[in-house]
């Protein structure tokens, strides 16, 4: 499988090691009332889709950053791939 | 009591091997520091690199010469590699003091070893290790990549058309080195 980096183009999987779902980027409120229900969730609770899923890849025998891959679990088709940096400040986080 | 002089040596120091027209070399006084562009700072980092080093800081994935033949790599977004030719071990307070204080620096002159590969037969011998497509229309003259040979961590510079600078973890040196050296005698 090959993952085309945003920044350094065409790189084998070998060279990434996965995370997991990509929702690890939403991480709750520690201050909000539910805050227990929500880490419950966020820790434990995870969709299992068949078909497109958005999950975290570290490219750790590379420059060491973090991806968003969008890839189908049914044919291993990667569709998107952007810095998880670019992702979580897309959905506003500071830094 | 007797008195020790400790003389720092890199651990593949005097290596120097021919395969044919091809050469693989250890460099000699080679140092090498990171740079890393502070979150909300990297404009003043990128002036403070162009002052100091008299070259842009390159694209992720390239490399530039700056003054005194320091090649400046682009890691990723926000990390760097000046690498260049010093005895003295006073590698980090020399780009420090050329950034000012524009960026984070951190000497890596002894965790890393370096060989130089030289010659025609450097690209057939890479490509049986290095996933790298090493074809110069995709990594021409100056393009840089972390990638991994033989399950170790290596940095490669393309250094001119058939010339190579490879990096790795100074810790395996011994086993980096049997790797590109294996790779070699399978193809001389």
């Amino acid at each position: 499988m090959i993952i085309d980096h945003p920044l350094l183009g065409p790189r084998d999987a070998a060279e990434f090691v996965y995370l997991g779902d990509a929702a690890l980027i939403d991480r709750p409120d520690w201050q909000a009332a539910d805050a227990m229900e929500q880490f419950h969730s966020y820790g434990y609770l995870r969709d299992n889709p068949a078909g497109q899923h958005q999950e975290l890849w570290y490219h750790e025998q590379g420059d060491r950053s973090w991806l968003v891959v969008t890839r189908n679990t049914l044919t291993h088709e990667i569709t998107a791939v952007e810095l998880a940096r670019d992702v979580a400040r897309k959905r506003g986080r500071g830094k | 009591m007797a008195d020790f002089t400790l003389i720092a040596e890199p651990p593949l120091k005097g290596v120097d091997h021919n395969f044919g027209d091809t050469r693989l070399y250890a460099p000699d006084d080679l140092a090498i520091v990171s740079i890393a562009l502070p979150l909300g700072a990297e404009d003043a980092t990128l002036q403070a690199v162009k002052s100091g080093f008299g070259a842009d800081l390159p694209a992720p994935g390239q490399s530039v010469m700056g003054n005194d033949d320091t090649r400046l790599v682009r890691l990723g977004p926000d990390q760097a590699f000046a690498i260049f030719t010093r005895a003295t071990p006073d590698a980090e307070p020399h780009v420090q003091s050329l950034l000012k204080g524009a960026a984070y620096t951190t000497d890596q002159t002894d965790v890393w070893t370096g060989l130089m590969l030289d010659g025609p037969l450097a690209r057939t011998a890479l490509e049986r290790i290095c996933p790298i497509d090493l074809h110069p229309d995709a990594f021409a003259e100056g393009a840089a990549a972390r990638t991994v040979m033989e399950h170790l961590g290596v940095l490669i510079i393309r250094t001119g058309p058939d010339a190579f600078l490879l990096l790795s973890a100074s810790s395996s040196a011994g086993s980096f080195l049997h790797a590109v050296e294996t790779s070699l005698v399978n193809v001389t």
